[in-house]
């Protein structure tokens, strides 16, 4: 019992201690102003500090020139036709003027909604460490096919290799065979033009203002659907319900009615020609006040 | 230390004027290497337009300014570009001199030596002084004009309607820079109003000239404001016909103070904002303290007058422009910058009392050192620059930020483009002024033989700037180019800033 006593006395005089010492230092604490002083100074020197540290890892976070040069090398060896590159980001753009020329690039924020005419492969080439990195293209990129293998790293770079499940073969790629085009005021020409965030190559003419932009092809081999998308260049939106007629040789085979913004997709069923060499075209009527519109079709088996 | 409306030059004088040489010497050495963006090509084309109508479209200071400049340093041998951009580099050695002095001030010289430092350490700041557009300027006269009116609110009558005038002026003349400077009216009209109930409320703790000296705000904001307009009217007619677009330009939407602050390095941010916190502080100490007096009154109205100053300047222009980096808050930062420095500078002596200077000095250098090191990384392109917080570049790219001002980065191709174009090529130049690329030539930047293109349909070769938005015009080239494929690029932490097109045969 002593013994407890004892223990139990020299506990509570230890407790005693670091009471009186914590109220020495309680009662010897800076006042409010110095307190706020090293607080302040401790931020600045902190946020000083980490920026000095972002930047001396932002090298190490983006390709060098041998991480490209070591992309280029695999993508020459490894591509066939039929394969694309994706980026991502978007801006990696660095890629466009390293990667062999017969590998065309696509640099798009989303995949999602997005063809991929004649698409078997497509190598996704991400910057994982950049900042600001999303994986919303390789989500939207996954759902369409499955990656094969492990992702290589190439310093910075991350490169992977998809095989797209349902591949979308076109017959023919109707800007392509463009014969005659004609729209309000001007003839309509095949050209790049960004639509809806992103390149499309198609049919550029005006419709609306009393005409339609009226589009032949030289005939080719009809298939199942014809799919393509109509958009208004340097604008959100198409100005209204835009027309789509499509016209086999002289007949009528269909029409379609389309709204909204973007790059708006139709599909005209073309069944009944499947397998036939036929000459086709699309007539796109706008409402007032009408719009330079950008067109592309193909035709799908 | 002492209330801000009490200057005293002569002791600041040593350190103004070195401040005053160095900016003058770095930014004249720096100006040559910026490309031309749209909004300086505007100012530029406003030069040759001096004596026209056509002038009276915009804010005359600048375009007269670059016209005077470009006369005096193309007669000495001077570059145009140079010659037009002096303007810039004289309205820096400006602000830097009156912000030492007014540091010195407030805080005493480890903050004279501060402030500036403060402004000019950040890749936009800097950049603003290496090009002929009248953000610097704007900054320049807004803290004259506001040191001035510091002035007016301490004297005695008779000069207290003389400052009034001259900081009415001197507003007058930052409207001429960019009309939407005249938001710092309110923050005059305010402090007026402010330092009158201060003195109101501590009428016990202070003298009576005091409380007489704060009163007249009315008649000294109707001096200031009847001098600054006379000034406007008189240098600028048209401005009665000019319609609400210069003054009220386009709203930036609800990301634009988010985008403000990605703009500037973060430590400065941090000293911005702890500045902005103490002199709140002081101001709120003073209104409550009535006759005890911790912070003077007067010193309490040159905080106001400060943070007045700065948040009409943020409010006006961020809260009013697109979002486009640092520009439309130019005019803010000499504000911050002065109260940032003297938090520094007190949290120092605070922090650590026997060591203050070294404090201060290791404070400062942390501070600094990571906008001097981007302002480095992104010369010639400080416009393209963003800050830690955003992820830099890359990060503003991932998130849609702009990446320039408006195709200034082509600057950077043109050496490269020089050299590599074939003889007589047509070059297209979307999204580039024409009155930039007449520039280059003129300065010998872009050699004598390659021709302008109407279109990429006429052109052998497309010269792109990527400025975050529309890509159209690139991808016109490249459909008439037939080719994808850029030829070269300018890249700022792998961001690329511009892409050249090239047919076939055109690229050597």
């Amino acid at each position: 019992v002593g013994l407890v006593a004892r223990e139990v006395e020299v506990l509570r005089s230890a407790v005693r201690g670091w009471g009186e010492a914590l109220r020495r230092l309680w009662g010897a604490r800076p006042g409010a102003a110095r307190i706020a002083a090293i607080v302040f100074a401790a931020g600045a020197a902190l946020s000083g500090a980490a920026s000095l540290a972002a930047q001396a890892r932002l090298p190490g976070r983006l390709p060098s020139e041998q991480d490209w040069t070591a992309l280029r090398a695999l993508l020459e060896r490894e591509a066939r036709p039929g394969d694309v590159v994706a980026l991502s980001p978007a801006w990696a753009e660095r890629a466009r003027e390293l990667l062999p020329l017969s590998l065309p690039v696509l640099a798009a924020r989303r995949y999602a909604g997005e063809d991929l005419l004649g698409v078997r492969r497509v190598w996704l080439v991400s910057l994982p460490r950049a900042p600001g990195f999303s994986w919303e293209p390789e989500q939207d990129l996954l759902l369409r096919g499955s990656p094969t293998g492990r992702p290589a790293r190439l310093g910075a770079l991350e490169v992977a290799r998809l095989d797209v499940a349902f591949p979308i073969l076109p017959l023919a790629f109707l800007p392509d065979r463009v014969a005659r085009a004609e729209g309000a005021g001007a003839d309509a020409a095949r050209e790049v033009r960004e639509v809806a965030g992103a390149p499309r190559p198609c049919l550029v003419g005006r419709a609306g203002d009393g005409a339609p932009l009226a589009l032949a092809f030289a005939p080719l081999r009809v298939g199942r659907v014809i799919r393509g998308h109509v958009g208004a260049v340097a604008a959100e939106a198409l100005p209204g319900p835009a027309r789509i007629s499509l016209f086999v040789d002289a007949e009528e085979a269909g029409e379609a009615e389309v709204s909204g913004s973007g790059f708006v997709p139709f599909q005209i069923d073309t069944g009944r020609f499947a397998g036939q060499l036929r000459a086709v075209s699309l007539r796109v009527t706008l409402p007032p006040p009408g719009a330079e519109l950008c067109v592309d079709a193909a035709a799908l088996p | 230390m002492s209330a801000l409306p009490h200057l005293r030059w002569r002791a600041a004088r040593p350190i103004a004027a070195a401040w005053a040489l160095a900016t003058l010497a770095a930014l004249a050495a720096l100006q040559g290497a910026p490309g031309v963006s749209r909004d300086e090509a505007a100012v530029l084309a406003g030069t040759a337009a001096r004596g026209g109508g056509e002038r009276h479209a915009a804010p005359p200071l600048a375009p007269s300014v670059a016209a005077i400049t470009h006369a005096l340093g193309a007669a000495a041998g001077l570059g145009h570009a140079r010659a037009y951009r002096l303007g810039s580099a004289l309205a820096g050695a400006l602000l830097s001199a009156l912000l030492a002095a007014a540091a010195w001030q407030l805080a005493g010289p480890a903050a004279a030596a501060l402030a500036p430092a403060l402004f000019w350490l950040a890749p936009r700041t800097l950049h603003a002084g290496l090009v002929a557009t009248p953000d610097l300027a704007l900054a320049a006269l807004a803290l004259a004009a506001v040191l001035a009116w510091g002035r007016a609110s301490a004297a005695e009558s008779r000069a207290r309607a003389a400052w009034a005038a001259g900081a009415g002026l001197l507003l007058g003349a930052a409207v001429l820079a960019r009309a939407d400077a005249w938001t710092l009216a309110i923050a005059l009209a305010a402090h007026a109003a402010g330092a009158r109930a201060l003195a109101r409320r501590t009428r016990g703790a202070v003298d009576a000239g005091e409380v007489a000296r704060a009163g007249g705000g009315a008649g000294k904001v109707a001096v200031a404001v009847g001098a600054g307009a006379a000034l406007v009217v008189l240098a600028w007619p048209a401005v009665l016909r000019a319609g609400a677009s210069p003054w009220l330009p386009p709203p930036g939407g609800i990301s634009a103070p988010a985008v403000a602050l990605a703009a500037l390095p973060p430590s400065i941010l941090f000293v911005f904002a702890g500045g902005l916190a103490q002199a709140l502080a002081r101001i709120y100490a003073a209104v409550r303290s009535r006759t005890r007096a911790e912070v003077a009154p007067h010193d309490a109205s040159g905080d106001a007058l400060l943070v007045l100053a700065a948040l009409a300047a943020l409010a006006g222009s961020t809260l009013a422009h697109a979002p486009a980096g640092a520009r439309p808050f130019l005019h803010a930062l000499p504000f911050l910058a002065l109260l940032g420095a003297r938090a520094v500078v007190r949290a120092a002596e605070l922090a650590w009392p026997a060591r203050r200077g070294a404090v201060a000095a290791a404070l400062a250098l942390l501070v600094l050192y990571p906008g001097l090191r981007a302002a480095m990384e992104a010369f010639p392109n400080g416009a393209a620059a963003w800050n830690e917080l955003a992820g830099g570049a890359a990060g503003g790219a991932s998130r849609g930020l702009r990446r320039q001002d408006g195709g200034e980065a082509v600057g950077a191709l043109l050496r490269e483009v020089s050299a590599r174009a074939a003889p007589g090529a047509r070059i297209w130049w979307p999204g580039v002024a024409d009155g930039a690329v007449e520039l280059y030539g003129r300065d010998g930047r872009l050699r004598a033989d390659l021709v302008p293109a109407e279109g990429p349909e006429d052109a052998d070769l497309a010269v792109v700037p990527l400025d975050g938005g529309s890509r159209d015009a690139e991808y016109r080239a490249w459909a008439a180019l037939r080719t994808a494929r850029p030829s070269s690029g300018v890249y700022v932490d792998e961001v690329p800033l511009a892409f050249v097109y090239a047919r076939p045969g055109a690229w050597r």
